[in-house]
């Protein structure tokens, strides 16, 4: 146990003291930030848009108006009505292309987009022109607003007078959503729905902290190699001790990013989250439920000496970080596969390839962590669990035997190539 | 007193190649005992071996009278071919972590720690980061942590590779002073030197068999000693030893003088030739007795083909 200790705590220290854990420290924070702010931000840049309304009746015009003023003003993108500088179609592609400008807010800018607004009879017809053939949201709006203006016009030739007309384009029903499970028979809140929000994030920094601590043992293990270092410490220690110590120690360095990262999300949530109530209180709430901390420690312990044991036995068999890269490529990429269910699993946790994904066990933790909030049963949870235990302890095994060959330079990454070939060609 | 090392029938399989084959000796308790052959005759997978960082295919090794165990190891101190260190740490938090490692106390391996590099004259280094120091110095803190324990065998695997003359000597003295301490030393090494100035037993390894074990005097014996003798003009200096019973080799010639070598056979052996010169009247224009070395005798021992690298 001494030496597991004092490996443990040379890695520990090696580590905390590298600049990289620093780095590593601030980029998930700043990642996350970076999500969650960034549309808003990029929003917040792109300048305000001038759109020119060409419309047969002014009643269309003043509809469409109506309707983008009704977006409020905090709205973003941010629209601005300009005349029209051109009245064809031919014509204002100057304005569109750019080739020409319109003055907002005092500066030059060509023209977002141009409608053309055609009445015939009870019907009418759109002409949306603009360069940018992705963002629907003004012709959207254009519609609805058109669509309103008719349907007023048809309730009013049928004698409905323009409040009566009013009442009834504002009739909605009432929504309430309702969970079976919930006791209190009250309705479903944000309150309820801030657990899946932070099973998703927890499910994404148990993923970034995998992927990193991975890699840190993977780029320890070669180093170690290449200074000729382990030689020594084999004759004080067995090489499954070496390497529960390193997985020790890295697995502190784990926590101690986690304890950081906690107090800057918990300082960050106590800002912005609005105090006692509010949407940030409630996400604030849900990250400190016992059962789902609990749920990321465990779910954190099962993918880490996974893919740890797994990258420290590859790497105990390369040289340098080139040779490791052939050999963890297929390692990154089934790493990689999960994130891309976290979509997925943030629409419908019972989704039935959710639910399969949770029982490989190479995918189990990070499927797990974002199934935890939506309520799993007793089978839903144990099965994949004991699966990914006995996985885990396969891998140990495994990984160490193959860590042992490895640092003593009985096995390299060309001789496992050559194995896992003749095993298939076998 | 048992032997502090033993090893019986040793083999170490890599696919197809015995790397070690069958190889047997002993390490006397308070000796030094050097093994030594060419690069590649499977002296450094002996001694990985014999720290137990290796295991045997067949034989076994016996450490202190017992066999090889985690806890006989905490009492070696090895210094591994490839020379490693943690080169983000500082001489002195390297040998307290590596003394500690082998059981030594936090503060004990500190203190051992401080009086180790100030022995080598390290002690203005020893909280630099080892990544500042010369190669020579890395080398002096890997050694020194090897013995920072205070191990009763020491296993030092081409401790003197790498090394200029000053720090060999540095080593050598090292060796020998951990000897009169009363500690077990093996070392392995490919120059002869060393071994020749340092060891009471010697062990010779060649295509990973053992080719000789015995000490430098009995290895010595191998090859008898001989002298080279000049004579001036056409003196047949074989016909006139012949009868003392002298072996007298001729050596051509040279400057209008003849050259011999002139096997010495036994303790007086090179007075009783000056003596026969003398009696033969022979015309001496050079008498220069060579004693052999270990290179002559593995030389002899393995032959020339295989003596390969050794200097």
């Amino acid at each position: 146990m001494q030496q597991i200790y004092l490996i443990a705590r040379r890695e520990y220290l090696a580590y905390v003291g590298a600049w990289g854990f620093w780095l590593s420290l601030l980029t998930a924070p700043l990642l996350l930030a970076l999500f969650a702010v960034g549309p808003l931000l990029a929003g917040r840049a792109e300048p305000t848009r001038a759109l020119a309304v060409i419309a047969d009746n002014p009643r269309d015009a003043e509809a469409i108006a109506a309707a983008f003023a009704a977006r409020g003003a905090d709205a973003l993108p941010k629209y601005v009505l300009v005349e029209p500088p051109a009245r064809t179609a031919e014509a204002i592609a100057l304005w569109l292309t750019g080739a020409k400008t319109v003055t907002i807010e005092g500066e030059a800018r060509p023209l977002f987009a141009a409608l053309f607004v055609r009445n015939a009879g009870d019907t009418a017809s759109i002409d949306y022109w603009s360069v940018n053939l992705t963002d629907r949201s003004p012709s959207d709006l254009a519609v609805s607003a058109i669509a309103g203006r008719q349907r007023a016009d048809a309730l009013a030739a049928r004698g409905l007078d323009a409040a009566e007309t009013a009442r009834i384009e504002a009739l909605e029903p009432r929504l309430a959503q309702y969970d079976p499970r919930a006791q209190t028979g009250q309705a479903v809140t944000s309150r309820d729905r801030a657990p899946y929000i932070v099973g998703m994030v927890l499910a994404f920094v148990l993923w970034s902290a995998v992927m990193g601590v991975a890699n840190m043992l993977l780029t320890g293990v070669i180093e170690e190699k290449s200074n000729k270092i382990l030689d020594s410490l084999l004759t004080s220690a067995s090489p499954l001790q070496i390497l529960i110590g390193k997985l020790m120690g890295v697995a502190a360095v784990s926590f101690t990013l986690f304890g950081v990262w906690a107090l800057l999300g918990g300082s960050t949530l106590s800002l912005f989250g609005g105090g006692q109530s509010g949407f940030g209180a409630e996400v604030a709430s849900a990250a400190l439920d016992p059962g789902l901390l609990g749920a990321f420690l465990l779910m954190f312990l099962g993918g880490y000496l996974i893919y740890g044991a797994l990258f420290l036995a590859l790497g105990s068999l390369c040289d340098t970080l080139q040779e490791s890269q052939s050999l963890l490529g297929p390692v990154f990429f089934v790493l990689t596969l999960p994130i891309l269910l976290v979509g997925p699993a943030f629409q419908n946790p019972s989704a039935p390839l959710i639910v399969g994904a949770s029982w490989f066990p190479l995918f189990t933790p990070f499927v797990m962590m974002m199934r935890a909030p939506s309520g799993l049963s007793f089978a839903d949870f144990a099965g994949p669990m004991v699966l990914l235990a006995v996985t885990v302890a396969v891998v140990l095994v495994l990984a160490a035997r193959v860590f042992h060959a490895g640092v003593v330079n009985q096995a390299s990454a060309a001789s496992f190539r050559r194995r896992l070939f003749a095993k298939k060609s076998g | 007193m048992t032997d502090a090392l033993a090893l019986h029938g040793l083999v170490k399989i890599y696919g197809d190649k015995r790397a070690v084959d069958g190889i047997s000796f002993a390490a006397p308790t308070g000796k030094i005992t050097g093994v030594l052959g060419p690069n590649g005759a499977g002296k450094s997978t002996t001694i990985r071996t014999i720290v137990g960082i290796l295991t045997p295919d067949e034989g076994r090794v016996d450490m202190f009278g017992a066999p090889l165990s985690r806890e006989s190891l905490r009492r070696v101190g090895y210094l591994p071919e490839e020379r490693g260190v943690y080169r983000s740490m500082t001489p002195r938090a390297f040998i307290t972590y590596l003394a500690r490692l082998k059981g030594v106390k936090a503060a004990d391996a500190r203190a051992r720690a401080d009086q180790l590099l100030a022995a080598q004259g390290l002690s203005a280094y020893a909280r630099k980061r080892i990544k500042t120091l010369s190669k020579g110095m890395a080398q002096k803190v890997q050694l020194a942590a090897a013995i920072a324990h205070e191990p009763d065998l020491v296993v030092l695997d081409e401790p003197f590779s790498g090394l200029d003359p000053v720090n060999q000597r540095g080593v050598e003295s090292l060796v020998r002073d951990l000897a009169a301490s009363g500690r077990t030393v093996i070392f392995s090494t490919h120059v002869m030197e060393h071994a020749e100035r340092l060891c009471d037993r010697i062990v010779l390894i060649a295509n990973g068999k053992k080719a000789f074990e015995g000490t430098v005097a009995e290895a010595l014996a191998v090859v008898p000693a001989s002298a080279t003798i000049e004579t001036e003009g056409a003196f047949d200096l074989a016909a006139a030893l012949a009868p003392h019973g002298f072996r007298t080799e001729s050596g051509g010639e040279a400057h209008g003088h003849r050259k011999w070598r002139v096997a010495l056979d036994g303790p007086d052996a090179s007075r009783r030739l000056l003596a026969a010169c003398a009696s033969a009247n022979a015309p001496l224009a050079l008498y220069e007795p060579a004693r052999a070395t270990l290179h002559d005798a593995f030389v002899r021992i393995v032959g020339e083909g295989v003596i390969g690298d050794m200097e």
